[in-house]
């Protein structure tokens, strides 16, 4: 077969450059790659060049309806391409309705997750030192009473309480100076400056990492006072350790992970208003959950991890749904801490409709309508070891 | 730039005669899946396929590997995986042993001491094999659910993908003579790194088409009625289209079918769906699920569907 001449090389490269003015990152390896894939394909045959286009230019499932769009646009309508479509609604998922621009957007968006650096070491720092001593006053003072100044002098105290996180034993093990199993290699290397015998054994065991946190946040009406101060929360901790995922429901549910990749918490406050659709709206926590459950929770988020629910209760649909999905929930996840902002309140108790039908799935119930109870959230964090599971439906410091 | 890279001969194939031969093995590609795969073959690049479990990303390692005539390395990732387990480590009882011995023999050089780290004492794990092969056709080398894998080991892979050698300190550098051909494959349980990405071709295996998977029915399931492959394909496909758990892959429809085959049916039946569900849906709450709907509707339409 022939090298590809100049004329499909530029073509190539000017479609990679389409790609990228759209969100998708092509970078020249990624050209060249596609540009050596058309050795594998017979040039005559469109929708060959569509696969080897495809497969060498595209990194995620993600950017496949950006592609597409991109390929019809570029190469020529989809249909004269004979170009298969994705094979069944469940595949093409609610993408492929939406316009090409929309789609672009969203996946813009989505590429955006990836920009947050990884900054496990100072998390592990800060996760050392949650202990905070802000004056009384700011401490007891309800998030609903906050004005701007307050937020902001709390914004410090909020970084470090967010560092806590809960640990677990890893399956992958590392060196250590006592107990633990024999570690054979080192043990073996070691003894050759003893003419081979084994006088120092050396020592492995299970390495302690971050277990993984995925907060929910309900960002409906009647949670607009505590808002502001949660998602800053969420900010913090999703920038203090790997593994920790931030979400949002009120009638839909947002990821806003990716958008945590700013430092600044006023910048990123900002940009998760704008990237929740569904702020200050009506809530729908079972729905949610089941959206949770469905999208995510099957992709690994919660699975063997701490789930921790932000919200006051206030179910507008089905309750005997939310207890399901709050059963499918605690299933699956490690442990299952519920923090709701009402709970401050001396006089309330857990009756409401949808508190009541969530509480039996609840490992931990906390208060956090202020600097104290958040502080009472990371101690309960930080305290969830390795140990067995507690049994369900005890309800914590009230 | 490398020089551009040249077709070895079991990659000197059309995507047509690659389809073919993979039918051979009973594995129906369609067009996607093989152009991408005759891309992966000829650029020696390794191929990362993403998709529901049950959708046939394992298979198509192992049937590729068969219509290379190549050899299938195997590595299935799991937490915790690290180098002694994925590419060497040193057969530890058998060194004291040799050392035993030494001293029995009252002969424990210096040199005596550097051979218990040479390759005698080494066990080669799945990775080193794939790079040391000494076979005439490049093995197939399948790491298996690298989303399992933690992002130690996924660092260390991207090494190993990008040059194709590996470096024992004890021993020297060991570079592959001939690239494997390299499958990963992942479930999407974690998001991989974008940097293992960009040293991959990427491809996404959806659930197939009716008629495809009807095929895929008869081809790889054992003897078994052909309308009841194609019914039953035509009530899973439909299946597929409500809200549930874990929507079946091709692999149950397979069992499925098997299953009721074996209960001597000839066509789809309400009574035996209902009993043999669990071949196909392995939660317990899409189990409720479909037997709320009404099963004897969805039986006829999935008669009509393939009449």
């Amino acid at each position: 077969m022939n090298a590809p001449g100049d004329a499909i090389v530029r073509r190539i490269a000017t479609f990679g450059g389409l790609l990228r003015h759209a969100g998708v990152e092509v970078g020249p390896g990624r050209v060249l790659g596609a540009v050596q894939a058309l050795q594998a394909i017979e040039l005559g045959q469109r929708d060959q060049l569509y696969w080897a286009l495809r497969c060498t230019l595209v990194a995620r499932r993600e950017q496949l309806p950006v592609f597409d769009a991109a390929f019809a646009a570029f190469w020529g309508a989809e249909g004269s391409l004979g170009v298969p479509t994705r094979p069944s609604p469940r595949e093409r998922g609610e993408d492929d309705a939406a316009t090409a621009e929309t789609v672009v957007q969203a996946a813009r968006r989505t590429l955006g997750a990836e920009e947050a650096p990884d900054e496990s070491a100072e998390a592990a720092d800060r996760a050392r030192s949650t202990a905070w001593s802000p004056d009384e006053r700011l401490a007891e003072l309800d998030f609903a009473h906050y004005g701007e100044e307050e937020l902001r002098e709390a914004r410090a105290v909020i970084a470090r309480i967010a560092g806590a996180v809960p640990l677990r034993r890893s399956r992958r093990q590392a060196p250590c100076s006592a107990g633990g199993t024999l570690d054979a290699r080192r043990t073996m290397r070691a003894a050759m400056r003893t003419e081979g015998h084994p006088l120092e054994r050396r020592w492995r065991a299970a390495k302690i990492v971050p277990r993984r946190l995925t907060f929910l946040l309900d960002v409906s009406g009647s949670m607009e006072p505590y808002a502001r101060a949660c998602v800053m929360f969420l900010h913090a901790a999703v920038r203090a350790a790997p593994n920790v995922e931030a979400m949002t429901f009120g009638t839909r549910l947002t990821r806003l992970t990716p958008h945590f990749g700013v430092r600044d918490p006023e910048r990123a406050l900002a940009q998760a208003a704008r990237a929740v659709p569904d702020w200050s709206g009506g809530t729908r926590i079972g729905e949610s959950l089941k959206a949770f459950n469905d999208g995510w929770g099957r992709r690994g988020l919660t699975r063997g991890a701490v789930i921790v629910i932000v919200s006051d209760g206030w179910e507008r649909g089905d309750t005997g749904l939310l207890g399901g999905e709050m059963q499918r929930l605690a299933r699956m996840a490690h442990k299952v801490v519920w923090v709701n902002p009402v709970a401050g309140d001396p006089d309330y108790e857990p009756t409401a409709g949808g508190m009541a039908a969530a509480l039996p799935w609840i490992d931990v119930f906390l208060p956090g309508h202020n600097l104290r109870s958040l502080q009472g959230l990371a101690d309960a964090l930080a305290a969830i070891g390795d140990g067995r599971r507690t049994s369900r439906g005890r309800v914590g410091a009230l | 730039m490398r020089r551009p890279v040249e077709r070895s001969a079991a990659g000197a194939m059309s995507v047509e005669e690659l389809t073919a031969r993979l039918a051979e093995q009973s594995y129906l590609a369609d067009r996607g899946l093989a152009t991408v795969l005759n891309v992966a073959i000829t650029l020696r690049k390794p191929l990362l396929l993403e998709g529901e479990a049950g959708v046939g990303k394992t298979q198509v390692a192992k049937d590729l590997a068969a219509v290379l005539g190549a050899r299938l390395i195997r590595l299935q990732c799991y937490e915790g995986i690290d180098v002694a387990h994925a590419l060497y480590d040193w057969n530890y009882a058998r060194q004291m042993l040799y050392i035993r011995t030494l001293e029995a023999e009252q002969s424990a050089g210096r040199e005596a001491i550097g051979e218990l780290f040479g390759p005698d004492f080494l066990l080669r794990r799945p990775l080193l094999e794939a790079i040391e092969h000494d076979e005439a056709v490049a093995p197939v080398l399948l790491i298996d659910e690298i989303d399992r894998a933690d992002d130690e080991f996924e660092a260390f892979l991207l090494e190993l993908l990008s040059d194709f050698q590996v470096t024992i300190p004890e021993i020297g550098t060991i570079r592959a003579v001939e690239r494997p051909t390299v499958i990963l494959t992942s479930n999407r349980t974690r998001e991989l790194h974008d940097a293992v990405r960009r040293r991959c071709l990427y491809h996404w295996i959806g659930h197939p088409t009716l008629e495809r998977e009807i095929a895929i029915v008869r081809m790889r399931a054992g003897d078994v009625p052909d309308t009841l492959a194609a019914e039953a394909a035509a009530f899973v496909s439909r299946l597929r289209t409500l809200d549930l758990a874990k929507a079946p892959g091709v692999a149950e429809t397979i069992d499925w079918v098997e299953t009721l085959a074996s209960l001597g049916d000839e066509r789809l039946e309400s009574e035996t769906i209902d009993v043999t569900l669990g071949a196909l849906l392995k939660y317990h709450e899409d189990i409720d699920r479909v037997r709320e709907l009404d099963v004897g509707e969805l039986v006829s339409a999935a008669r009509k569907a393939v009449s």
